[in-house]
């Protein structure tokens, strides 16, 4: 009991609280525009909070990251627009429900489901965090490779239509990551005499870049001043009654459970797992017809799966070291930098940490869902503030930022660099995230089956029950759409030859 | 269209502005009866928050009070530290800019990286972290011999994890094969909490790690330690031998210490090395150093440098490229 209690105590300094909530308000307000992705302000901000001591500076890190998840669905809900990649399922009844005059119940249902989602996530990360660890200790390298593979084909495996240019963006961090010292050997690749590259490509300038400063110039291209979103106007009532409550029960369960999962896999997040919550819920919907057309339970289901994935992201960012999606991805970086070592050594030299981290996000959860239920008039407001001031000040945050990072000109160049990557990924319509990820994801599964190759030869990883049990499911993931649409055109094929012989 | 070309003038404008800003500070030179007459800077090549960090940053503390004036820490990351070390040997003589200089100051040159450490003029050694070799607690070994014997009957099968590539620890695990006329097979981690725990985990047969890294897991038993590669003794790890102890001649770790561009004049050197002196002695330096599990030391500017000359020698022999 007393690594909880000294985790939470951590927590009632003057300090810690002031870092939560301006946590709270920035992430309320990066999720809101559209846009500004949580990966982008946990980016931003971990630039100005290596200044800060490690508690103060996660509070603030790990507030942005659970109240932009709130923040996100007012768009999402009012125009349409997903405020973050979490929120993309929130569209599909949230808008709906918005044009047929119930903006306010899908915003304030939006917001509970969001915060019960958050709060099954984070009892979670205290209930499986430390038994993770343990195994992890298992996890040698030849396990952690198979994990990475396995994350990466789930990454691959669910993100739908977009495969062919979610592979692609993967694969570009996957090259990039070959930069730098060679992990085993010390030889530098790709570094072109350069010093500054020998420890790879400075990964916070790069996502700042990729994130930041391409979607300033992207807002640069096509912003227009006089078109100004016209929210929806009409609220309608705000609160659910009771009716309600029991339809919204049930995606509250299923939403819980698909979260849960997808977050604890590595590399998947929110975005995921709102889709497949929505979809989840749907097919044990007893009204799937409404489903996309204004559904209570889709909204909530979404919402409710998105957000559960933030505490199982935490949990296997912090267990394993491995990233459970492109924010923790980030954040590990800041970690490393404030000397928490993220893996099972962790639990075993701070245990109190685990606490402290899921009692910020329980604060936050209850401070985003005050703010949102209270203030929701406020922040769908928010909308209508011009586009263009706010991009000015994120240029100038992203220049400083990634300067104070580490008194590098160089670091700022590299930044530049990936900020003209970054928007001809976006004007083609390739993800950014998925860069990310290959970058960082690239450097462990090369690592580690390096490492494993290095231990024992090919035996350290067939001789593994893990990995390759791991590898297996891998390979099934990747090969799971492919038979299905095979196995479709088969059955369609026989239904023809069926309806024929009738 | 117009107006968005006048936009991205107008973005491209800003972004140069706001590069310019971000650069270099110029160097201060005056006369030398006054130093220090206004802030230094203290370079550190690695990032906020190591143990490196947290040397440098207290010893400025204490270094503030003696000068009288403000130590600014700044640090300079990458390129395996090579990037800060250059930094500061381009830095003005003037003694306004000093540094931390870890063991890679002697070590980075040997691999290919554009550092000597004939560019600095020393001050004086503050810390020492001594490697240790450690194994599971349920492994075979009990003692050195036992591992080396195995590793003598089986070369290259001893897997030893290490920090990273290149690295002190990587290359103590060399020099204990040749001491020893055996070979160990070196596994870099990424940092040395992950080379820690693949030997916790059985994940490798050893692993060898600053006494900082170890300790901690020595007192849990979750590790046993099996030598100190240090001349003496350790407070931290009371029950185990030191290699030469055990007859294995080898002493090798990690350091740090404080030195400046060349050719700082030697009035404003002297200072810096009496300013230095009183810090490494001082009882909250050596509280601090000794928590975070390391051995504060303090190695005047003279033996300081005879040391750094030795470790160059032998890191010259050590790393020599080997294919």
């Amino acid at each position: 009991m007393s690594p909880l209690v000294e985790g939470f105590s951590a927590l009632l300094e003057p300090t810690v609280l002031l870092c939560i909530a301006a946590g709270a308000l920035l992430g309320m307000l990066v999720g809101a525009f559209p846009g500004v992705t949580a990966t982008m302000a946990v980016a931003l901000a971990s630039g100005f909070t290596l200044a800060l001591d490690p508690l103060p500076g996660l509070a603030v890190l790990l507030t942005i990251y659970v109240a932009s998840n709130f923040g996100d669905r007012v768009p999402a809900i009012l125009v349409n627009t997903p405020g973050t990649p979490a929120s993309i399922a929130t569209t599909f009844d949230g808008y709906a429900m918005a044009r047929k005059g119930q903006a306010g119940l899908a915003l304030t249902s939006s917001a509970f489901a969001s915060a019960w989602g958050t709060l099954v996530g984070v009892v979670l990360l205290m209930v499986a965090a430390i038994p993770l660890s343990r195994l992890a200790l298992n996890f040698g390298p030849a396990e952690m490779f198979a994990l990475v593979v396995f994350g990466l084909t789930m990454m691959i495996g669910v993100s739908g239509g977009k495969v062919l240019k979610g592979l692609m963006a993967g694969a570009l961090g996957l090259l990039l990551a070959t930069v730098g010292r060679d992990p085993i050997t010390g030889t530098q690749r790709f570094t072109f005499g350069i010093p500054e590259l020998t420890d790879g490509i400075p990964f916070i300038a790069a996502i700042i870049g990729l994130f930041g400063i391409a979607e300033v110039m992207n807002q640069v291209l096509t912003h227009r001043r006089d078109a100004v979103v016209k929210p929806i106007t009409d609220f309608g009532r705000w609160f659910p009654r009771r009716s309600d409550w029991r339809t919204m029960l049930k995606p509250l369960a299923v939403g819980s459970g698909v979260g849960g999962v997808v977050g604890v896999i590595p590399a998947t997040g929110g975005d995921i797992a709102g889709i497949l919550g929505w979809d989840q819920a749907r097919r044990l919907s007893k009204r799937p017809e409404e489903f996309g057309k204004g559904s209570l339970e889709g909204i909530t289901a979404a919402d409710t799966s998105s957000n559960a994935t933030l505490g199982g992201s935490v949990t296997t960012t912090l267990a394993l070291g491995l990233p459970g999606d492109s924010v923790m991805a980030v954040m590990i970086g800041s970690m490393v930098v404030w000397g928490i070592q993220p893996g099972p050594s962790l639990f075993a030299n701070q245990p109190d940490l685990v606490f402290s981290i899921a009692g910020i996000m329980l604060i936050a959860t209850v401070l985003a869902l005050v703010v949102s239920v209270l203030r929701m008039r406020g922040v769908a407001k928010l909308l209508e503030l011009p586009h263009h001031f706010l991009w000015a000040v994120i240029l100038v945050f992203c220049m400083v930022g990634t300067y104070a990072v580490g008194n590098s000109v160089f670091d700022v160049a590299v930044m530049l660099v990936f900020g003209i990557i970054g928007l001809f990924l976006r004007r083609f319509g390739i993800p950014p995230g998925p860069v990310v990820l290959g970058l960082i994801l690239g450097s462990l599964a090369e690592g580690n089956l390096r490492r494993a190759l290095e231990i024992g030869g090919v035996g350290t990883i067939v001789t593994s029950p893990i990995a390759v049990g791991l590898l297996v499911v891998s390979a099934l993931a990747l090969a799971a759409p492919l038979l299905r649409a095979a196995w479709r055109r088969r059955s369609a094929a026989k239904q023809d030859t069926d309806a024929t012989v009738r | 269209m117009r107006s968005t070309t006048l936009r991205l003038t107008a973005a491209a404008l800003a972004v140069t502005a706001l590069t310019a800003g971000c650069a270099d500070r110029g160097g201060v030179s005056e006369d030398t009866a006054d130093y220090p007459s206004q802030d230094i800077t203290l370079v550190v090549p690695y990032d906020a928050g190591g143990a490196s960090d947290l040397a440098a940053r207290t010893l400025a503390a204490e270094m503030e009070d003696v000068l009288g004036q403000n130590i600014i820490v700044e640090n300079r990351s990458g390129g395996a530290g090579s990037v800060g070390l250059q930094h500061l040997a381009d830095s003005a003589a003037d003694g306004y800019t000093i540094g931390y200089l870890p063991v890679e100051t002697v070590m980075l040159g040997h691999q290919g990286y554009d550092v000597d450490p004939a560019d600095y003029d020393l001050v004086g050694q503050m810390v020492s972290v001594p490697a240790t070799i450690a194994v599971p607690t349920d492994s075979p070994y009990e003692t050195l011999d036992d591992l080396v014997e195995a590793a003598k009957e089986d070369p290259d099968s001893i897997t030893v994890s290490n920090s990273g590539a290149g690295s002190i620890w990587e290359a103590a695990t060399r020099e204990l094969g040749e001491a020893t006329e055996s070979a160990f097979r070196p596994v870099p981690f990424d940092g040395g909490a992950p080379a820690v725990t693949a030997a916790i985990g059985g994940q490798v047969d050893a692993v060898v790690a600053g006494i900082s890294e170890t300790a901690p897991a020595h007192a849990d038993e979750q590790l046993r330690v099996l030598a100190v590669f240090d001349s003496e003794p350790s407070e931290s790890l009371p029950d185990v031998e030191t290699a030469s102890e055990q007859g294995v001649d080898v002493v090798i770790g990690g350091w740090g210490g404080i030195g400046t561009p060349a050719g700082v004049p030697e009035e404003v050197l002297q200072k810096l090395e009496e300013a230095f002196s009183t810090a490494a002695d001082s009882e909250g330096f050596q509280t601090i150093i000794t928590d975070s599990g390391n051995i504060p030391v303090n190695v005047p500017a003279a033996e300081f440098g005879e040391f750094v000359e030795a470790e160059n020698t032998r890191f010259e022999q050590l790393l020599r490229v080997e294919d």
